[in-house]
């Protein structure tokens, strides 16, 4: 009897505990899966004039067969691996929200790949810190690559005089409008943001879909509401005040922005659901010509152009709000770049190879037409190269660039980012005090430093 | 023990490997995540010890903590409550149908498909009308607009919306282990009690309950742990959203560790997890032992 006690709550604890490690492993389980695409240490010591077989692991977020990127990416694998039959190149392809979080498993066992991608400035940052990547200083110099960059660009990934990572892409946000539905709804470009609410009532009132949004992805809101809070505080540079200790969430410019916004979602500017819409999802409505206006970065101007309503779209400037601000400032956002790992362990033919494919990029991706905001300089005719009007417009708008402001993931601390986040979609579904939006904030500020 | 006829080291060889296997992939585990809970650590860099500092955060000064543990019982309470209707639904297919077989495969149905397909199929039923949401439209024809609602980001009824998806797809799993449990039961017994006047409901009340306690056991166990550990059915459906409403433990744990980068903090919430799922059998189990010697 007694024995069987024992034995009973031996299985009993051996149970709960095996399925309750179920729960516990969802953070971990993708511990698991790490390593698999690492390379063997196959060519350690590496000397320039007997070259021994190389494996590169390539992680990347091109993972989409028919993503002009994707095509354009094996393009230049493929010709580096025929020109240098001893290197080969592994391709570990993922969605960014995978790799993101492969990267971080592999970091915490630092076992990161050859080459990896990472966001600019504060994303990169606990990265840098931890001495997982290598300085890349030397290695851009080479080839003039350093020269085919656009002016400034590499400061967000430059720490310390060293530049750890080079940048696939730079964006601006802009606001795409259907010009078809603009005309049903007999309403023009708005020029300021009190003209947008009211554009915004006009369409409602006409059964129009005035914008869409895909707010269950939370940085899609945080990235609208940046840009109000770019132009509401007369210029760039608030969230950096901030962390400055010049100013407080509490701010009147953060109150305006935050009453501003709900300004627009009160008057019925967003989707049903908005929070259930995936960035996918809230896209697919413009790209369906189901909205009549759409929000977002430039990369956006793709996946438009593939869609029913290319030739339909116009672009305007995010307009001024309570008349501050100036529409030349945008929302600034400088692409994912790929980095290399510190402890790779052939870190010159990485470095080689990273080269030879930021040099080939800019080309390559023109001639796929993906050229419209990547970070690098693009010689071409874009017009004689079929890029459609709107791609035009975006690439003129570029030109208007006076500087901005990073999305705010880029700029504060994980910590704060998350309560900003969520803080930013509670306004989607209900309304808020602005003072206690500032108040979350502040807290989560102060908490998180 | 001696009633076995097999040397000790013979258990042992048998048992070894296995026992190696689970304390590699089950202790070691739970061990490191308890250790970590006990670190101020992004999951990248350098690491503090803080001792205890994570769980006194946890407990007493994080607004989405409580309110998600709130959560997470009442979705393992409504998971409970479900296991007599789906062991009432067992007993009616066992008697009234003659080839149950058919109904109980299609009641399974929802359990072997993956949750991201349940989770898109039950988001668009939820849609609001005006995206097509199947729904609201049905309220809207039968008269009752002033029920329509978008169902997931209504902070006050999202939670629900995601425990009536949970428990659409776990009824037939429920019934399914139910019904087997009932057709085990020999006939005799209700034969038996027929003569003395026992049949129908009253038969179940003295015949099935009883004699399929275990069985239920088993259900309300797996029903008990799968909820406290429902994440993907929520990640699909709201990932936790809008503004934290439908974060459960699990959820806000993943939150922690991965967005926020509190990896420790992160393991903190996990630990704590392990123990409420520890006491939590524990407790059935001592409960169903108790219930189980009364009628065995």
């Amino acid at each position: 009897m007694k024995w069987s006690y024992i034995f009973k709550f031996a299985i009993t604890g051996t149970l709960a505990l095996s399925l309750a490690a179920c729960g516990g492993g969802n953070g971990n389980t993708p511990n698991n899966s790490q390593g698999t695409n690492e390379p063997g240490v196959e060519g350690t010591a590496n000397t320039p004039e007997k070259p021994k077989d190389v494996t590169i692991t390539f992680q990347n977020i091109f993972p989409d067969p028919t993503d002009p990127k994707h095509i354009m990416m094996k393009t230049i694998v493929a010709n580096y691996e025929a020109e240098n039959p001893h290197v080969k190149i592994e391709l570990d392809s993922l969605n960014t929200d995978q790799q993101k979080l492969k990267l971080k498993t592999q970091a915490a066992s630092k076992e990161v790949p050859d080459i990896t991608v990472v966001n600019p400035s504060a994303q990169m940052k606990p990265f840098v810190d931890a001495g997982l990547f290598a300085p890349l200083n030397d290695m851009v110099e080479e080839n003039g690559l350093k020269d085919t960059f656009q002016e400034g660009i590499l400061d967000w990934y430059t720490f310390d005089g060293n530049l750890y990572a080079l940048p696939d892409g730079n964006n601006i946000g802009l606001v795409y409008y259907n010009k078809e539905l603009f005309e049903q709804g007999g309403v023009e470009v708005p020029t300021t943001f009190e003209e947008m609410v009211e554009v915004v009532k006009t369409l409602k009132a006409k059964g129009i879909q005035p914008m869409a949004i895909g707010e269950k992805d939370t940085w899609t809101g945080s990235f609208l509401f940046m840009n109000v809070l770019l132009r509401t505080n007369g210029g760039p540079g608030f969230l950096q005040d901030v962390m400055d200790g010049k100013r407080t969430f509490e701010d009147p410019a953060f109150l305006e922005a935050v009453d501003s916004l709900q300004s627009l979602i009160q008057a019925g500017a967003f989707q049903e659901g908005a929070t259930s819409f995936d960035y996918n999802a809230g896209g697919n409505l413009f790209n369906t010509g189901k909205a009549a206006m759409y929000y977002m970065g430039s990369w956006a101007t793709g996946s438009i152009e593939t869609s029913s309503v290319n030739g339909k779209i116009g672009v305007f400037k995010f307009p001024t709000v309570n008349g501050k601000g100036d529409p030349n400032e945008f929302m600034l956002a400088p692409g994912s770049a790929f980095a290399i790992s510190a402890n790779s362990d052939h870190l010159e033919e990485t470095k080689k190879f990273l080269n030879y494919f930021m040099l080939n990029f800019p080309q390559e991706a023109f001639k796929v037409k993906g050229a419209v905001g990547i970070a690098q300089k693009v010689e071409g005719d874009f017009e004689a190269a079929g890029y459609s009007d709107m791609a035009m417009d975006v690439l003129a708008m570029f030109k208007d660039v006076k500087g901005g402001d990073l999305a705010f993931d880029n700029t504060m601390n994980p910590g704060t980012t998350q309560v900003h986040l969520t803080s930013i979609q509670n306004l989607f579904v209900q309304k808020k005090d602005a003072a206690d939006v500032a108040k979350e904030h502040q807290t989560a500020y102060e908490s998180n430093k | 023990m001696n009633v076995l006829r097999v040397s000790k080291l013979t258990i042992t060889a048998f048992v070894l490997p296995c026992l190696l296997l689970y304390t590699c992939i089950v202790f070691i585990p739970i061990i490191v995540s308890l250790y970590s809970g006990l670190l101020d650590w992004n999951g990248i860099g350098e690491s503090k010890f803080v001792g205890l500092q994570n769980f006194i955060n946890l407990l007493t000064n994080d607004p989405v903590f409580w309110p998600s543990v709130r959560r997470t019982l009442m979705f393992a309470v409504f998971s409970m409550a479900e296991i007599p209707v789906a062991l009432f639904v067992a007993i009616l297919l066992n008697r009234f149908v003659k080839k149950p077989n058919f109904l109980v495969s299609s009641y399974f149905l929802p359990v072997i498909l993956s949750v991201v397909i349940i989770g898109q199929l039950w988001k668009t039923i939820y849609n609001p009308a005006s995206m097509g949401g199947m729904l609201n439209q049905l309220l809207d024809m039968v008269g009752l607009e002033s029920l329509t609602r978008s169902w997931l980001t209504d902070p006050s009824v999202a939670m629900y919306s995601l425990y009536f998806v949970a428990l659409w797809q776990y009824l037939g799993y429920h019934t399914l282990i139910q019904f087997t449990g009932i057709q085990n039961i020999p006939a005799d017994i209700y034969e038996a009690a027929r003569i003395d006047g026992a049949e129908g409901l009253k038969a179940d009340w003295h015949i099935t309950l009883p004699m399929n306690i275990p069985i239920i056991k088993i259900s309300i166990v797996l029903a008990f742990i799968g909820s406290l550990q429902a994440f993907d059915m929520v990640m699909v459906m709201t990932g936790g959203g809008p503004a934290h409403a439908t974060d459960v433990i699990s959820t806000h744990m993943y939150n922690m560790s991965f967005l926020s980068m509190k990896y420790g903090y992160g393991s903190a919430i996990a630990a704590f997890l392990v123990v409420i799922c520890l006491c939590a059998t524990v407790i059935i189990n001592f409960l169903f032992n108790r219930l189980e010697r009364k009628y065995s």
